[in-house]
Formats: C-alpha cells, sequence, structure tokens
C-alpha cells in the first residue's frame, strides 16, 4: 500500500464512519416535540451558534424538568397538555448561507419532521428560513435576527419576540430625549457604521429618528468591514466632534475604532452604541481601559435578576453548560425557544397551524420571562411591539442598565467623563 | 494511405454517435431521476448538484479548454442572480428574460474585463479575476438601487413556470438546472469540435506557439470568456429564481468563484464530463456531511470534506474521470 492509497482509504473510513454514527442517533421516541434549530455552527458566527446550543440545551432542560419559579414553561415537566411530552432540538448548520439555511429548513420539516423551527442568528437567512416555514405550515419563531425587514412581508407563521433594529434604535432616541428633558445638552449625533446589511440598515433608522425628533447628524461615516485601518474615518469624526457618538460596528472593528480614536487624541464627548461589538466580551478584554461610560443597547441585562430572582438560576444553569454569562444572543436564543414551548404546549397539538394560532395568542407578563420586555405578546405582523430594549453604561468594568427607569438600576452617567 | 484514412474516418464518427449516445442515457436518466427521487431532501441535493455542474461546465469551458484560471466567476454568477431578481422584482420581467440580459450583461463585463487582462498571463490572470470579482461584491454591497447588503427578496407568489416559483416541488428546478447542464456541455462539445476548440486548446497548451502557428490567441480568449460568463450568468438567474431571496454574499462572494472551478478540476479539468462527476461527488459530500454531522457545531463535516478533497488531489491530481479506462483517445 502506498501513501495515495493510505490516505484515500483512510477519508472513505472516516466519511463511513461518520455516517453510520449519524444514522445510530436517529432514533425517535414515541412521546417528544421535535423542535428545528437553525444556527451559524461553523464559519465566522460559529461562536454565536454554540452559544446559542448551550442556551438551546438550557431552554430544554428548564422545559423538560421541573422548577419552582414562575418563568415560562418552568413549573411542569414537559408539555402538560401533550401528556408531559419532553422537548427535543435537532440542531442544523448554516454556514451564514441563505441557501444553506433554505435547504436545512427544508430538511428538517420533510426529513426530521420538527414541529417548528427557530433561529437564525443571520437576518439574511431568517428571510429564506420564513419562507420555507410559510411554505409548508410550520412555525418559525426568530429567536435573534433584528433585521425590520423580516416581519413586513405579510408572513403568518412568522413570529419574533425580540426588538428589531428600529426599536432598538428608537430606544437610545428615547433616552437622548429624556436627558434633554432633564436639561442636558443633546444636538449633535456623528454616524460611524460598517457597510453590510447590519450597519447599512442601522444608520438609516438612525438618520430618519434624529431627523423626525430634531436631532442633527453632523457627520456620518460609512466604513468597509474589517478595514485594516480606520485613521481617516476617525479623523472625521474629530472634525465634526459630534455631542454623541453613534458606531455600529462588529468586534473586529470596533477594537480598531477605540485604538485609533486614541492614538489620534480624540475622546468623544459620549457614546451610545448599536450593540454588537459593542456588547462583545471581547472589545473590554482589549480596550475596556479606554470605554469607561461608553452606552450600548442590548435586549437583556443581568442586573434584572435584582427584580426576578430566578433570572440567577436560569444563568447558573447555562453557566454550567458554557461557562459564560447569559448576554443579547443567548438569552433571546433561550427565551425564545421558552416562547414555543408554551405556544405547542397551549396548542395541545403537534399541528402547525393550530401552534400557529396559539402562538399569535400569546399574552404572557414580563414577569414570566427573563427579558426587560413590557409584556411578551405578537403583533399581526408577528412582531413583539411591547419588547422593549434596555441601554447598558459601561461602569468599573461592568455594564449596569441605565434606561428604561422601569428596569434601571443607576442613573446614567451623563455626559459619559463626568 | 486513402485506406487508412477512411478507416480513421469511420471511427471517428462511430466514437461521436457513442459520445452522444451516452450523453443521451445519462441525461435522459437524469431527468426521470425525480420519479425515484422523492425525499424533497435529496432532490434539492440533485437541484444543487446539477446547478453546480452545469456552472461548473461554463467554468471548464473557459478555464479547462482555453487554459484562463477564472477565480472570479462569482462575480458573472453574481450579474446573472441580480439582473434576474432586479428585472423581476422591480419590473415584473419574467425570470426567462431576466437571465438572457443576465447572460448578455455578464459577456459584456467578460470582454470589458478580457480586454485588458487577457493581456496578463498565467496566475497574473487569475489574481486579477479574483480581484475584479472582490471590486463588483463591494459595489453591489454599496449599490442602493440593487438593495445594497439588504438585499432583494422575491415576492411570495403562487406556483408558476412563468416566474419559475414552486412552493415545495423541486421537479421543475431539477428539470430547469438540467436543461442549463445539458445547454453546456453542448456548447462545450460542439465548440469543442469545431475550429476554435482546437484553437482554445492550443492556447492551452502553449499560448506563444500557438501564436507563431497562426492561431488568434487574444480573440480565442475572448470568445472563450464570453461563452464561459453567459452560461455562468444563466446560472446565477436560476439560483436566483430557487432561492427566491439574494444579497450580495450569497450569490458573489469568493467561496462561488472557488465552488465552480472545484467540481471541474476535481472530476477532471478541460472534460466533457468533469464537472458533472465532480459536482455528484462535492455537492453531496457537502450537503449529507454538514446536515448529518453540522448539528454538532465541532465542524467535522468540514474536515471530512477537505480531507476527501485532499485526498483525491493526491492521489488523482488529474481528476476522478482519469480512474476510467480510456478506450481511445479522444477526438
Amino acid at each position: 500500500m502506498n501513501r495515495r492509497q493510505i490516505l484515500t482509504g483512510g477519508a472513505s473510513a472516516a466519511v463511513l464512519a461518520a455516517a453510520l454514527g449519524a444514522g445510530a442517533r436517529r432514533a425517535e421516541a414515541a412521546n417528544e416535540v421535535v423542535i428545528g434549530a437553525i444556527y451559524p455552527l461553523s464559519g465566522a458566527s460559529a461562536d454565536v451558534g454554540l452559544q446559542a446550543r448551550h442556551a438551546s440545551e438550557t431552554a430544554i432542560e428548564i422545559i423538560n424538568n421541573s422548577y419552582a419559579f414562575d418563568l415560562l414553561c418552568a413549573r411542569a415537566a414537559g408539555l402538560p397538555k401533550l401528556g408531559g411530552a419532553k422537548v427535543r432540538v435537532v440542531f442544523a448548520d448554516h454556514q451564514g448561507d441563505p441557501e444553506k439555511g433554505r435547504s436545512e429548513a427544508e430538511r428538517l420539516i420533510t426529513s426530521e419532521k420538527v414541529t417548528a423551527l427557530i433561529g437564525c442568528y443571520y437576518s439574511n437567512v431568517s428571510a429564506p428560513v420564513s419562507y420555507v416555514a410559510e411554505r409548508y405550515g410550520v412555525p418559525f419563531l426568530c429567536a435573534d435576527s433584528s433585521s425590520p425587514a423580516l416581519s413586513r412581508h405579510g408572513l403568518k407563521y412568522f413570529f419574533r419576540p425580540a426588538p428589531n433594529d428600529e426599536m432598538f434604535t428608537a430606544a437610545m432616541f428615547d433616552f437622548f430625549d429624556a436627558e434633554r428633558a432633564k436639561g442636558k445638552k443633546i444636538e449633535t449625533l456623528g454616524l460611524f457604521h460598517e457597510d453590510t446589511i447590519f450597519g447599512t440598515d442601522s444608520a438609516a433608522v438612525q438618520n430618519s429618528l434624529a431627523k423626525a425628533r430634531g436631532y442633527k447628524v453632523v457627520v456620518d461615516v460609512k466604513y468597509q468591514a474589517n478595514s485594516p485601518s480606520l485613521t481617516s474615518e476617525v479623523q472625521k469624526l474629530k472634525t465634526a466632534n459630534p455631542d454623541v457618538l453613534m458606531p455600529s460596528s462588529y468586534t473586529s472593528d470596533a477594537i480598531l475604532l477605540v485604538k485609533t480614536m486614541a492614538q489620534l487624541g480624540y475622546a468623544p464627548k459620549n457614546i451610545v452604541a448599536q450593540a454588537a461589538g459593542f456588547a462583545s466580551q471581547a472589545l473590554y478584554d482589549a480596550v475596556g481601559n479606554l470605554l469607561g461610560g461608553v452606552i450600548s443597547r442590548a435586549s437583556f441585562s443581568l442586573d434584572l435578576e435584582k427584580k426576578r430572582p430566578f433570572i440567577a438560576t436560569v444563568n447558573d444553569l447555562f453557566k454550567k453548560q458554557s461557562q459564560r454569562d447569559l448576554d443579547d444572543n443567548s438569552s433571546r436564543q433561550l427565551m425564545g425557544l421558552l416562547v414555543l414551548a408554551d405556544a405547542i404546549n397551549r396548542a395541545g397539538s403537534k399541528e402547525g397551524a393550530k401552534i400557529r394560532d396559539a402562538l399569535a395568542a400569546t399574552n404572557v407578563p414580563a414577569s414570566e420571562t427573563i427579558m426587560p420586555w413590557k409584556k411578551l405578546v405578537f403583533g399581526p405582523d408577528g412582531q413583539n411591539p411591547d419588547a422593549s430594549p434596555v441601554l447598558l453604561q459601561y461602569e468599573g468594568g461592568k455594564f449596569v442598565t441605565i434606561f428604561p427607569d422601569n428596569v434601571a438600576v443607576t442613573q446614567a452617567q451623563w455626559p459619559m467623563h463626568a | 494511405m486513402p485506406h487508412g484514412e477512411a478507416a480513421t474516418a469511420e471511427s471517428f464518427r462511430s466514437a461521436r454517435v457513442r459520445r452522444f449516445l451516452v450523453a443521451a442515457l445519462v441525461f435522459a436518466a437524469l431527468a426521470l431521476s425525480p420519479l425515484a427521487i422523492r425525499s424533497v431532501y435529496l432532490q434539492n441535493v440533485l437541484v444543487l448538484t446539477l446547478l453546480y455542474a452545469a456552472v461548473s461546465q461554463s467554468w471548464n469551458i473557459l478555464g479547462g479548454y482555453c487554459g484562463q484560471i477564472s477565480l472570479g466567476h462569482g462575480l458573472y454568477f453574481g450579474i446573472g442572480a441580480y439582473a434576474t431578481s432586479v428585472l423581476f422584482v422591480t419590473w415584473g420581467i419574467l425570470p426567462w428574460g431576466g437571465m438572457i440580459v443576465g447572460g448578455v450583461l455578464a459577456v459584456a463585463v467578460a470582454l470589458l474585463i478580457g480586454y485588458p487582462c487577457f493581456r496578463l498571463q498565467g496566475h497574473y490572470f487569475a489574481i486579477a479575476t479574483l480581484v475584479i470579482a472582490q471590486s463588483g461584491l463591494v459595489l453591489m454591497q454599496n449599490w442602493d438601487f440593487v438593495g445594497a447588503a439588504r438585499g432583494i427578496q422575491w415576492p411570495f407568489g403562487p406556483d408558476s413556470w412563468w416566474t419559475l416559483q414552486f412552493a415545495r416541488a423541486k421537479t421543475p428546478y431539477i428539470e430547469v438546472s438540467l436543461a442549463l447542464l445539458v445547454a453546456s456541455w453542448l456548447a462545450t462539445v460542439l465548440i469543442g469540435e469545431s475550429r476554435w476548440g482546437y484553437w482554445w486548446r492550443a492556447v492551452k497548451d502553449d499560448a506563444l506557439a500557438a501564436e507563431s502557428l497562426g492561431v488568434e490567441v487574444f480573440r480565442s480568449k475572448m470568445a472563450a470568456a464570453g461563452v464561459s460568463a453567459f452560461f455562468t450568468a444563466v446560472g446565477g438567474g436560476v439560483y436566483a429564481a430557487f432561492l427566491a431571496y439574494i444579497d450580495p454574499d450569497a450569490v458573489m462572494s469568493f467561496r462561488f468563484s472557488l465552488l465552480f472551478a472545484l467540481p471541474a478540476v476535481l472530476g477532471g479539468i478541460g472534460t466533457p464530463w468533469g464537472p458533472l462527476v465532480g459536482a455528484a461527488v462535492l455537492v453531496p459530500l457537502g450537503e449529507f456531511s454538514r446536515s448529518y454531522l453540522g448539528g454538532s457545531g465541532s465542524g467535522l463535516d468540514l474536515v471530512i470534506y477537505g480531507a476527501l478533497v485532499m485526498a483525491v488531489a493526491l492521489a488523482r491530481p488529474q481528476g476522478l474521470l482519469s480512474l476510467v479506462p480510456r478506450r481511445r483517445a479522444a477526438p
């Protein structure tokens, strides 16, 4: 046997072994509800997908076991109206590709016979997945994609409990209005955004809200994502020196932005960020010392555990799996699965149409969620209109909730270098 | 010797007849395959396999026959996908028309790129195509008229052959992809037999020697690029209709440029069946490994995919088709 034969043989053996292993896993229990979860489990956002997996498994633990607190699906073990059926999640990887997401959605529905779908982090994957779900009459719970366009296609099987980007941005402007009412000076804004769907959408909404609410955008810098240098861009920001700098950047760009600002001696009066990079631990690990007082919008805050102690328990369950605290994404992924399981239970059926109706009729008080929402309901477009985001401020090496008042634990420090 | 010449011509003809007969059988079997393959998932894999085979065949015309390795075919694919989507969503022009418009646009772009770039040789040409395709991607991400980074969502309509929209049926997409594969296969074989085909192969073997013998090297390259771009763009149009949603990364990222070259290289570069054989191995392998192993999040599917491509490249650098014993030299 020469080396080539060994290589070829080895590779074939590996494929065969893997295929056999996959086949063995697919035995199906009688009384269970299967939900298909489509996340980016490999590629650039594999880490988000891995956390989504941990979050989903934590949610499954909560649904299938009995806990003594009033979170959705926590008290009973399994789904009582389906004879205590257990919930199981089948994971699929979309690799950040809309076509793969679409084909996985179809496979989960037709081959794995899933009752409902959840996902997909990438808005451009959630779009085709929502179409597949609609065509098969299977509910799709969009846990963590925030593009506003997703709920505007008139789909009946699309549900999003968390805020969309417009709601996120509106929260920032609500905060500006509130600070203005207290007599603080906020007149000029500076936008700084990357050029993919996230940054483009974010800046478009910020521009229109600024106009509507009487703020002046004095500088609007669009830059190429993953840019090797942001020097000229930061120069523009420095020259304009707006009252508030509003960046929409992913992690690596955010780190470069903060470093470049320090090099060029530009200290913004205030920073109010569109999460993403500014919500990621990696940024604060790298340049946290330069970021005292920075404010970011978020869909979740651990501060809430002071008001709802069970959030600490849920966080501990999650931490056992992932060695991390719940964050912006994992909280939405976890809660999304609970929302879906609750609707399946209320429907008392695995039929798509009945679950859809149960989802549409959802009306859950905020106190039964881990989120800072006002409450959980779905509008006719499938969007929860009462999903209110929060603003967090980075103070003394950690984030505290500063807005809105009903969940805030402290007053905002404004301007941030005060 | 007259007798010998006649015999050669005779065997030449019978080889040709046999080749078309085999092709007719293979394509007929593929056309009927949806009758046997009922699983939606497998049909989906079949659509992708045929589509990648067709586009890889288009790549093969320029890369395999004329020897100009392009790493930028994602650009033509994207042009086809965008032309089809924009014309349909904005003006209601049926995708069939959009594909043709996309094809013509892609030919124009290919010639425009070819004019300066075909003066480059070897790796420099490959690098130029890569860079130009990346520029095209950035352009699309920022061009508001075509949806910029937000992409284009096709409207939700009833099943129809006119709009090429089918809610659940996969068979129509199988047949359309197959038709494109047949068309690009025929173009490859027919042109391959013509004077142009001989010119292309001469250019591939040694451009300088070919030129000294009177082959029009530059025009050969331009013609190959045009034909190749046209079929690639039509493939992009079919893909857009199939997905009913496109954005720049979803149709023209570098990944696509690579995925169009890979089946031809793996199956047998510069052969009429190489792209189909390569796609028939690569696409199902990628789909199955992702579907049944990708859920673990361990990346094992990608390891296996990469290992197999490496194993084939090491064991059979000439491509998988070289495993089939040849009865006589191809005409």
